[in-house]
């Protein structure tokens, strides 16, 4: 008996040390690295493990890529040409983690921070990367509140929910009534945290704008939620002729899948900042009846050569289609790098001032370069809409961004 | 292994006329008929559930779906924590590996699936492989604990969830997976829809229960392990490997998380974490049904099921574990033992 135990124990120890390896990359890697002096520091916060951890994984190797590619061009100039390096920090999805690890990466010497995916943890970080003076820029997180607090030393490249929930009313207003059939009624299906109430707030103030009636609001836990036919069949009793979704990836493809086997009456499955409608794999796994849904939600801009080659580059890298998180993580970095360049000093204070007060290109769909407001909001983030045609999410609205025109009604049959 | 003649004596000291393997039971030859009154009072508590329902949703077709779905989903969760109370009737084993099992026959199914098998002849892999699994983790990790303070085995199971997890992560990544089932579609209920994976999901689930409640009750090798279950020392003198019996309750109970798995498989985005989705209710439905009680887990599975779907009526907008706590806090304070166990 105790040879076996012995045994599998063998068996054991690799995998669990395997196991601690994989979700704590970071902890390994840069443990001996505090006295470098020939770098710059940035700190990269996201889940890389956790139920997020696909999604954090993306945004911290977009992070990666867009160091490696301003070391090539020759490092930070105005600072003699100093390297940038990337400290990664797993936040696993937890506010008091990512608390923690972000107060660490500052001891580490680390001039600024992006991150982290979540609204909740980016919360948190704010607060630390206020209390010690160090710059944040949010990649993702959308949540109004965070920069609601009047702290200098955090910005946000992505939208906030509310220019999510407000643009995705017009887009679909206005995408309906160039096809013919103005919309009369909206469902709408949101996750209950503070990004999809928002979401649904902004959404329903621009519908009633727009003389659409938003009815009934359902709300639902995307972390524990295990089946959404019970809230289609009520979309479907309303007699709503758009279903409006906010939400994540796994509770997406459930909507979807309800929607699937309930089959209401509805011109257009159309989600804002939806997690799940956008995604190359989400035609994968819904299949077929994944056809014709509608996102209006930040985007890569696929149409900008510079992005094609990013994307042809994550792929060849790391064996996976690019996301837009990790997309917004690379302009992230190349926020702080801009500033790192045009402050001269690596000085946090002076980055913040720099960070404040630049204006950065953009891979993003958008109107223009990421510029930061008096709030610490970029002013030209905005969403596009998207649509799922052929088996794949195509760019549709607005029509300078269009790589394909909008399918609307967007089911035939119903 | 060795068997008791003296079966009929150990058959006495199952109570309730379910597959109790509760270690605390008196043998009390009155209770050996079914508890209807129980069942009765349960299923009425359930007509008035849904009839309050119809009147706070003004819609027949959604709370018939409602109910549809939830006792599909039930049934699932039923599965799931029959093999959790199985181990911890017998083993005393609180099993927090148990999700991370049911994740890890998700990626067995999903793996076999891409290697072109059906998804459900993917159980005559998985369920034999997990099976094994069991016996190996019981045998190689938890023998030596066995019979130590609750809190080691605690924390060994826990540490083998979070082994799984980070390995599944390490191995296959983050992205979502999906299995699907081709000619899956809507089947019309009573108005309602369900899909096909969804109704035999269920069926398997109750097939495999009625499967297992037969071994427990009319096999020797079930006569063994309610026999360790009711007292170890005891059925040692009869003659009985316990530590055989150990290894087989355990590989059981991981085996209902490898079925559980591959008949969930077309239902659920596939994610490391996947199983910890399913090991919260579990563990809901065990201590519902009462600790160690097989039936009383299906049952407990059906209640959690219609709470979860019926609560998304009662208050639109909350998680599906609010209305499942609240049922759960109800029951702990009218029955303390679960609906179906006895007070020691």
């Amino acid at each position: 008996m105790r040879k076996t135990w012995t045994a599998t124990l063998a068996l054991a120890l690799p995998l669990a040390l395997a196991a601690c390896g994989g979700s704590a990359p970071a902890g390994t890697s840069n443990g001996g690295g505090g006295q470098s002096g020939g770098t710059i520091k940035i700190g990269s916060l996201h889940p890389l493990s956790g139920s997020s951890a696909a999604d954090g994984q993306q945004m911290d190797n977009g992070a990666k890529l867009a160091v490696e590619a301003i070391n090539n061009a020759g490092g930070i100039k105005s600072q003699g040409g100093k390297k940038l390096e990337l400290v990664s920090a797993d936040t696993q999805g937890k506010p008091e983690v990512g608390q923690s690890e972000a107060q660490r990466l500052i001891q580490e010497g680390a001039v600024g921070l992006l991150g982290t995916y979540q609204s909740a943890v980016s919360a948190n970080v704010s607060t630390v990367a206020e209390r010690n003076k160090v710059p944040f820029v949010i990649d993702v997180s959308s949540a109004d509140s965070i920069l609601a607090q009047g702290y200098k030393y955090t910005f946000r490249v992505q939208p906030s929910s509310t220019v999510l929930g407000t643009s995705g009313a017009q887009f679909l207003d206005q995408v309906a009534k160039a096809a013919g059939k103005p919309v009369k009624q909206v469902a709408v299906l949101h996750e209950q945290g503070p990004f999809g109430t928002a979401v649904r707030d902004a959404f329903k103030a621009e519908a009633a704008k727009a003389g659409i009636k938003v009815e009934p609001a359902i709300a639902y836990d995307a972390a524990s939620v295990s089946d959404l036919t019970t809230q289609v069949t009520q979309v479907k009793a309303s007699g709503a002729d758009v279903l409006m979704v906010a939400g994540y990836y796994r509770d997406g493809v459930l909507a979807a899948k309800a929607v699937d086997t309930i089959k209401p009456t509805l011109n257009a499955v159309y989600g804002v900042a939806n997690g799940a409608f956008d995604l190359p794999q989400f035609p994968k796994e819904v299949g077929a009846p994944a056809e014709g849904y509608f996102d209006a939600n930040y985007h890569a801009d696929m149409t900008k050569p510079d992005m094609q080659a990013l994307a042809k580059l994550y792929t060849e890298r790391y064996n996976d289609q690019i996301r837009t998180g990790a997309v917004l993580a690379y302009d992230s970095v190349q926020v702080i790098a801009a500033a790192l360049e045009k402050a001269g000093s690596a000085d946090a204070t002076k980055v913040r001032d720099a960070i404040a007060s630049g204006e950065v290109p953009t891979l993003i769909a958008g109107p223009g370069t990421i510029k930061f407001g008096p709030t610490g909001e970029n002013v030209n983030a905005t969403p596009i809409l998207m649509q799922v045609q052929g088996g794949a999410p195509k760019q549709v609205f607005p029509a300078d961004k269009a790589e394909a025109q909008p399918v609307y009604p967007a089911f035939k049959s119903q | 292994m060795t068997f008791s003649p003296d079966q009929d004596h150990v058959a006495a000291g199952n109570g309730g006329g379910v597959a109790t393997l509760d270690p605390d039971e008196l043998p009390a030859p009155a209770a050996r008929s079914v508890p209807w009154l129980r069942i009765v009072v349960i299923a009425a508590l359930i007509v008035v559930a849904i009839g309050l329902a119809y009147l706070r949703a003004g819609s027949g077709v959604v709370v018939t779906q409602a109910v549809v779905t939830g006792i599909l989903i039930g049934g699932v969760y039923g599965l799931v924590a029959m093999g959790l109370t199985l181990i911890f009737g017998v083993l005393d084993i609180v099993n927090f590996a148990h999700g991370s099992f049911l994740a890890l026959a998700l990626f067995l199914t999903f793996g076999l699936t891409q290697a072109g098998l059906h998804v459900y002849l993917a159980l005559a892999i998985s369920v034999p492989a997990m099976f094994l699994l069991g016996v190996l983790v019981q045998r190689g990790i938890l023998a030596g604990a066995m019979g130590k303070p609750l809190e080691n085995q605690l924390l060994i199971t826990l540490g083998i969830s979070l082994i799984i997890e980070n390995a599944l992560l390490l191995f296959f990544g983050g992205n979502p997976r999906s299995v699907a089932l081709s000619g899956d579609r809507g089947v019309p209920i009573l108005g309602a829809v369900a899909n096909l994976s969804r109704i035999l999901a269920f069926l398997g689930a109750l097939l495999l229960a009625g499967l297992l409640y037969l071994l427990l009750q009319r096999t020797r090798l079930g006569t063994a392990i309610r026999a360790v279950a009711a007292n170890d020392t005891g059925a040692q003198l009869v003659g009985i490997d316990t530590r055989v019996i150990y290894a087989v309750t355990f590989a059981i109970g991981t085996a209902c998380a490898g079925a559980a798995g591959t008949l969930v498989a077309p239902l659920v985005t596939i994610e490391p974490t996947t199983g910890s989705l399913f090991n919260i209710v579990a563990f809901v439905v065990v201590v519902l049904g009462g600790m160690g009680n097989v039936v009383g887990a299906l049952v407990g599975g059906l209640i959690i099921g219609l709470a979860e779907q019926l609560g998304g009526i009662y208050l639109p907008g909350q998680s599906p574990l609010l209305s499942v706590f609240i049922v759960f806090v109800l029951v702990l304070f009218l029955r303390p033992q679960g609906l179906f166990r006895r007070s020691a």
